[in-house]
């Protein structure tokens, strides 16, 4: 489970957060709404251990019982997908992903999840291709896939379907919402377009 | 009048940049006769001069390269890397000679660390056993490069990594489990070497080539290779002169070796990195680490100043003291300030004649101008003998003129390094506004795209002043050592000599660059409060 308990972000003298509570159960989305500039995204940096030095943060982040807004990013175990996909460019496609694989899983069976990986995202052989050569929706699906690869236990959304057309955002709104719930953690979603939001009864307006 | 502008433009270019490769042709000439060549490798000074100049420019190259990154994923963007960041203007504005003058004072058998040292030890005259500066594997010499090169790649640097994609690629890498640390080798450093490849070339050439600092801090049985060709150009006698050609093409062909070498290294870097096994490392030692890079790379330039200023108002300093006994203005009132006013005189004509060069040819030249850059990357040697032949063959070796014009070989080439980014990302249509009330294009440039550029101009003119008033080899080769600046006063001075009176030249040289930087920024500031819309 993912805990953030009364958390006030400050910019100076403006108070942009004021004491945020809540609790995302494992496998649910929790939809984060709001007009730009409202601190969305800065609250998911802090989430992630990297809010800018003009901010200031109290509050705690607990994830399964656990603080984490006291650890360095790389601690935390959770993984975030930005609007753009912010693959590698100097790795392959699998490369990507086996950056991502913990060391635990050794040689045979790093390839093996790639490729059970990609082909989930309906994206078999993808894996010596250069990200370049990707359309968009392919390249945010790897993303996904990347981000998932590395088993966080819970899942950070800043705004990652807003690049994407009408078409494609169905597709890949509904592959990710599946990856979600397949994995059972914890994800919150920060959009500003309500169609975004999977579920209509978990959404906080900030 | 466009045309006649485009003229003056290509004109100007041609006589500072391509005039020197024309000399290059009668060097090329003499220089690849198999008798040269074996003239040169009979030679016993040849092979470990060689051996000394590759070990001290790749070194120098590859630890400034790993320095530079390194203090970026240390750092950016916290307070540290602010700081550094205001610290970097004063580092990169001194020139390389009185920086290697500071080192000697501080590293040298006599120098200021041995002193504190001394009570230790017991010495009450300097060691003689100890050989720190002038050591014969040119130790000295490639820690000097390796600090003042770091510097400039980290100037470089700074221009990459504000790209917000390159900063956030390391975010991700850390949300997947990695530190800062490891995102940073893996992720951003195999990214950063393409943009880095040329002024990491610029740095190699310049390791190569340097003949100033390798008189002050190198070897001298043997020296390095530009050190060797250097004498060896200055010698009447021909066969001397034929070696000495091949010598300045050695040079050329070494740095093509090196910029082979780097390639075949960053292939097998992304070979490596292709297969990640995923192992996620912790942070150790952090806590010495970073101080320990922070003071590696800023300690040492500020006590060099420091001595230099101290040495320069030192009235009588002995060893073993660590301080001057007094001080007073003594050496500073019998200074001669002929050369300063001739520094001076020389470093205005350059940027005089450079910035309206450089303005015209961005507007009316050549966009695509890779080759302007060419000063800055074939080795100083084998071109400045190359201005040097032009220079005999006009018959004006010897003159000011010959001077000002081999200065502006870079001069030029890093005024329009400055200008060139802010003129591209200036908004096209403050001009095209102009001329569609009716000016034509000299007119809109000179009433409205100028004043607009007014800021990047003055920094153009200050870098411009900065890099006349440290030449060296120009100086010395071209003016037939008959003019003399601070930059060939103060290495002449430093073999030998009084103390003082070399204090002095090497913080001249240090303080005309400075006061170019400081007078640039007041007016650059002033013109800024006056003008609060522009940016």
């Amino acid at each position: 489970m993912l805990q953030v308990q009364q958390l006030s972000i400050q910019q100076t003298s403006q108070t942009l957060i004021q004491n945020l509570s809540f609790k995302v159960q494992p496998g649910e989305i929790l939809t984060l709404m709001g007009a730009s500039g409202v601190g969305k995204s800065t609250l998911l940096a802090w989430m992630i251990g990297a809010l800018p030095a003009a901010f200031t943060a109290t509050g705690q982040c607990l994830l399964n019982q656990q603080r984490i807004d006291i650890l360095p990013t790389e601690q935390r175990r959770v993984g975030i997908l930005f609007q753009d996909d912010l693959l590698f460019p100097h790795l392959s496609v699998g490369a990507n992903l086996a950056f991502a694989l913990p060391a635990t899983i050794k040689e045979l069976d790093r390839q093996q999840r790639i490729d059970t990986a990609l082909e989930q995202a309906g994206l078999v052989g993808f894996a010596k291709r250069d990200p370049n050569s990707l359309s968009g929706g392919q390249r945010a699906r790897v993303s996904v896939l990347r981000a998932l690869l590395a088993e966080p236990q819970a899942l950070l959304l800043d705004e990652p379907f807003s690049r994407l057309d009408a078409k494609l955002r169905q597709q890949f709104r509904s592959f990710v919402f599946a990856q979600i719930t397949q994995m059972k953690i914890p994800a919150v979603l920060v959009t500003h377009d309500l169609a975004d939001a999977p579920n209509k009864d978990c959404i906080i307006q900030l | 009048m466009d045309s006649g502008l485009s003229c003056v433009a290509w004109l100007g270019v041609l006589l500072i940049l391509g005039l020197p490769l024309l000399g290059l042709v009668p060097i090329f000439g003499a220089g690849l006769q198999a008798s040269a060549w074996q003239l040169l490798w009979a030679d016993p000074q040849v092979m470990p001069a060689l051996k000394l100049t590759l070990f001290s420019a790749s070194l120098s190259t590859i630890l400034a390269l790993l320095l530079a990154c390194a203090l970026v994923f240390l750092f950016y963007p916290a307070k540290t890397w602010q700081r550094l960041q205001q610290q970097a203007p004063i580092f990169l504005a001194i020139p390389h000679a009185a920086f290697a003058i500071g080192l000697v004072f501080l590293l040298a058998p006599s120098g200021w660390l041995v002193r504190v040292v001394s009570p230790v030890f017991a010495w009450t005259a300097p060691p003689t056993g100890l050989i720190t500066t002038q050591d014969p594997y040119a130790l000295s010499l490639s820690l000097a490069l390796l600090l003042k090169e770091t510097w400039f790649l980290l100037w470089v640097l700074t221009g990459l990594i504000n790209q917000q994609w390159l900063m956030k690629q390391s975010l991700v890498a850390q949300t997947l489990g990695y530190t800062r640390w490891q995102a940073g080798w893996q992720i951003l450093f195999p990214q950063l070497l393409k943009p880095l490849a040329w002024p990491l070339l610029a740095v190699f050439a310049y390791g190569l080539s340097v003949v100033d600092m390798s008189l002050i801090l190198g070897p001298s049985t043997p020296p390095t290779l530009a050190v060797l060709a250097w004498q060896w150009f200055a010698d009447p006698d021909p066969s001397q002169q034929l070696k000495a050609q091949s010598l300045a093409l050695l040079l050329i062909g070494l740095l093509v070796l090196g910029a082979s070498c780097a390639y075949s290294l960053y292939k097998l870097l992304h070979t490596l990195l292709a297969r990640p096994k995923g192992r996620r490392k912790r942070a150790y030692g952090t806590f010495i680490f970073k101080p320990l890079v922070k003071y590696l790379v800023t300690l040492p330039f500020w006590l060099s100043l420091s001595l230099l200023v101290l040495w320069s108002l030192a009235d009588g300093w002995f060893f073993p003291q660590i301080l001057p006994a007094n001080l007073g203005l003594n050496a500073w009132q019998k200074a001669e300030l002929e050369t300063l006013l001739l520094t001076l005189f020389i470093a205005s004509c350059s940027i005089l004649i450079s910035l309206p060069l450089a303005l015209i040819w961005l507007e009316w030249g050549n966009k695509h101008q890779a080759y302007l850059y060419l000063p800055l990357i074939i080795p100083a040697l084998p071109f400045t003998a190359a201005q040097y032949q032009i220079a005999l063959l006009l018959n004006l070796d010897g003159s000011l003129l010959a001077v000002i014009w081999s200065h502006l070989a870079w001069v030029l080439p890093y005024m329009l390094l400055v200008l060139s980014g802010a003129y591209q990302s200036l908004d096209a249509r403050y001009l095209l506004t102009a001329k569609t009330l009716g000016y034509k294009t000299w007119q809109a440039c000179l009433y409205i795209k100028w004043p607009l550029l007014l800021r990047p101009i003055l920094a153009a003119c200050a870098v411009g002043f900065a890099v006349s008033v440290a030449q060296y080899l120009p100086t010395l080769f071209v003016g037939g050592g008959r003019i003399e600046t601070i930059s060939t006063e103060a290495v002449s001075l430093s073999s030998g000599g009084n103390r003082s009176t070399l204090a002095i030249q090497a913080v001249l040289q240090t303080l005309l660059p400075l006061l170019g930087f400081i007078l640039a920024s007041g007016l650059s500031r002033w013109y800024a409060r006056r003008h609060p819309g522009l940016n």
